[in-house]
């Protein structure tokens, strides 16, 4: 079920037939030069992720430093946090390449299955990366705590329930790309994980009745008590999930999760902005002192990750992402806007719906057919996004298929902001 | 530096050459048969843990129901940890056979090194099954939030920091299994760690002074602040090392920990029954919350890893067995007693440092030659612990 299992294994015996060699398209360079005993990873692609970085956080920087006025304490704390995320970065590009070696010691490696018949589907490129950026993410998180020092202690609750929240996760994620959990026990994982958070949540259990629908209801806010809780612990297990079913090729599992991160950031800060109400502000910069460092370190690995990939992220960094962003929508209290920010998940995970009942037959990878001549991806029947977007419009080469679903995946978030912004006054 | 690595692989490239067959003491178990595809580890001896957890626990349980009067709202919530423990018990139980099959089959697997020469020292024994014992004991750990509900935010802050040491030490012990970390960096992972913790302890960073030494101090209490928190950074540090580092026979590893576990109870309860100041009863019921766990946990997981051992524990559970002690001892504010419980570790890290420094070589392994110090072990950690208790005991008016 996880769509970016390339063939990995842990044991040397699993290796795919090699592909008759077809003629490969003339470009395609080696992304690991072996010499002898050692290994070095393709240089990272920085100029791409500055690019990204540039389209993705110019926005929320200007909102969050010149368009709104912040409260001092409020912007103090976020750029110091900023910073930290900023080293953050730096570290864990430090780091990938020294994992990498280990993790390919241990025989923790996958082929890309859509270059298999080229010479690159041959590489043994390591997996479950996302270690390094769970272990860099915490850090920083976990130092981050002595720079805010408040004496708010529901602030502390909820910030040590949510570190162990993701840091749990993290560990379940690393367990199953060691030993490959059955994937009944990967569903049920996210519901442990997200306990210390339930626990912790002490925020108003009620929703806002949209006005249409107060006449039918009755009252304008509605207290679900413990559903709304049931309703937060099964937003993680979706969130953990989706991001990785939606995934399989270069870049784009660690590229919607920077989308949807920026999004995030520039959802909060316009909260901030446009409100006065100090808890309102609390909840907001919690979930900013979370997606930073989530930002930062997505982004230093997606240098390494970028098509062509170097290094994969494995299971890991898909559930602590999808954990990291449930943890700051419940404890942003905007988990409604969260999910449409997930819209081509939602629509992806339907999609899937039918091979994951085991209605349609379900293969073990549900990826796009991989044509070595033309270099094109084509969709298969599978119902994975990746398939139908290649069905409506055609075979794509990998890298620009990427591109198109993260551009989708941005214009589902704009979709939600605009829809926010009509439906302010006529919706809540 | 740890040192319990069985010739630990998880490349099939690393088997040790088959010593030349000695001969092998008559009764040798194979504590494991394969049928094929068919992966089946030896039953758990069910026998010796009930042995071991009525020496250990009756004292602790009879001192907790019957000797102290203790506050009934306390009670109930120590007995409901203890039962949840209990069906942690049951669950580890099962479980490690589950999980040996999927550690198998990802080659990570260990010879005994100290059967080399014998049968069973062909047999693949899983290693790093810490990670269940692990995960069992944070998942009741966090589901026992539920069943103590309690409005004080200190409370959860110091629980919650707790979870997220103990379960960050834990993901670090199993990269560390499966990656193979340099032991230098080994050395500060624990660091890392423990920040949350320190972060949210919100106690006193004062020591009492012995009274013989008040006349040249001058106090009666000094405040340590900022140092007493590098302190309990430190004591975290150690206490993962130095259990990890007392290792290398068939249970002693999870051995330890069971004893200085009952030692750490019993401690507590003493404390508890003997004290009417209410924050000192929170100090140490927060204690057993976290213990009676990790010793169910780690009973079930002794069944499986007394002599002859069907898995191995692995880095994971050495670190994860510490770094619960440590928050124990720093959370119920009692980290000098737990000190002294880990007097053979202590003992074990001094006569470690001059091959730890590099003066003397030091070799990969340094396990002994073929004697089996099993019981006399136990006795010796247990005979530690006790002394402790009597030095307490005596010192308690002349000390503080």
């Amino acid at each position: 079920m996880a769509a970016r299992k390339r063939a990995s294994s842990m044991s040397i015996s699993n290796k795919p037939d090699p592909a008759e060699p077809n003629s490969a398209p003339p470009v395609q360079k080696m992304t690991r030069k072996t010499v002898g005993e050692e290994f070095r990873l393709a240089p990272p692609k920085l100029g791409v992720i500055f690019v990204i970085s540039t389209l993705l956080c110019s926005l929320y920087l200007y909102l969050l430093c010149f368009h709104y006025k912040v409260d001092y304490e409020l912007k103090r704390s976020i750029l110091i946090n900023a910073g930290l995320s900023f080293v953050g970065f730096f570290v864990t590009l430090k780091m990938i390449p020294v994992a990498a070696r280990y993790v390919l010691r241990r025989n923790m490696f996958g082929f890309d299955i859509n270059k298999r018949g080229t010479p690159q589907g041959d590489i043994k490129v390591p997996e479950s990366l996302g270690i390094v950026v769970g272990i860099v993410f915490l850090i920083v998180a976990i130092i981050f705590q002595y720079f805010n020092f408040t004496e708010d202690s529901n602030w502390l609750v909820e910030y040590n329930a949510a570190l162990a929240s993701i840091c749990f996760m993290i560990l379940l994620g690393f367990v199953d790309d060691v030993l490959d959990v059955p994937w009944r026990v990967k569903l049920v994982l996210p519901t442990f994980a997200t306990l210390p958070l339930l626990m912790a949540y002490a925020g108003h259990t009620t929703i806002v009745i949209p006005k249409p629908l107060v006449a039918y209801i009755g009252s304008e806010v509605l207290d679900l008590g413990r559903i709304y809780k049931l309703y937060m612990g099964l937003l993680a297990v979706f969130c953990t999930n989706s991001i990785n079913i939606h995934a399989g090729l270069n870049g784009l599992e660690i590229g919607q999760t920077v989308v949807i991160a920026a999004a995030i950031l520039i959802h909060n800060v316009m909260q901030i902005g446009s409100s006065t109400d100090p808890e309102y502000h609390q909840a907001h910069t919690f979930s900013i002192f979370l997606t930073q460092p989530l930002m930062a370190t997505s982004l230093a690995m997606l240098a390494y990750n970028w098509y062509p990939s170097s290094v994969f992220v494995g299971d890991t960094y898909t559930v602590f992402a999808g954990m990291t962003m449930a943890v700051v929508g419940i404890l942003g209290h905007f988990s409604e806007t969260l999910l449409i920010f997930f819209l081509p998940q939602v629509l992806n995970f339907l999609l899937s719906l039918p091979q994951l009942a085991g209605i349609v037959k379900c293969p073990r990878h549900r990826l796009p057919r991989y044509d070595s001549a033309s270099g094109l991806l084509t969709g298969t029947k599978d119902g994975t996004l990746v398939n139908v977007y290649l069905r409506l419009f055609g075979p794509k080469s990998e890298k620009s298929l990427c591109i198109h679903l993260l551009v989708f995946q941005a214009l589902a978030c704009t979709f939600c902001f605009i829809l926010r912004h009509f439906l302010a006054g006529w919706y809540k």
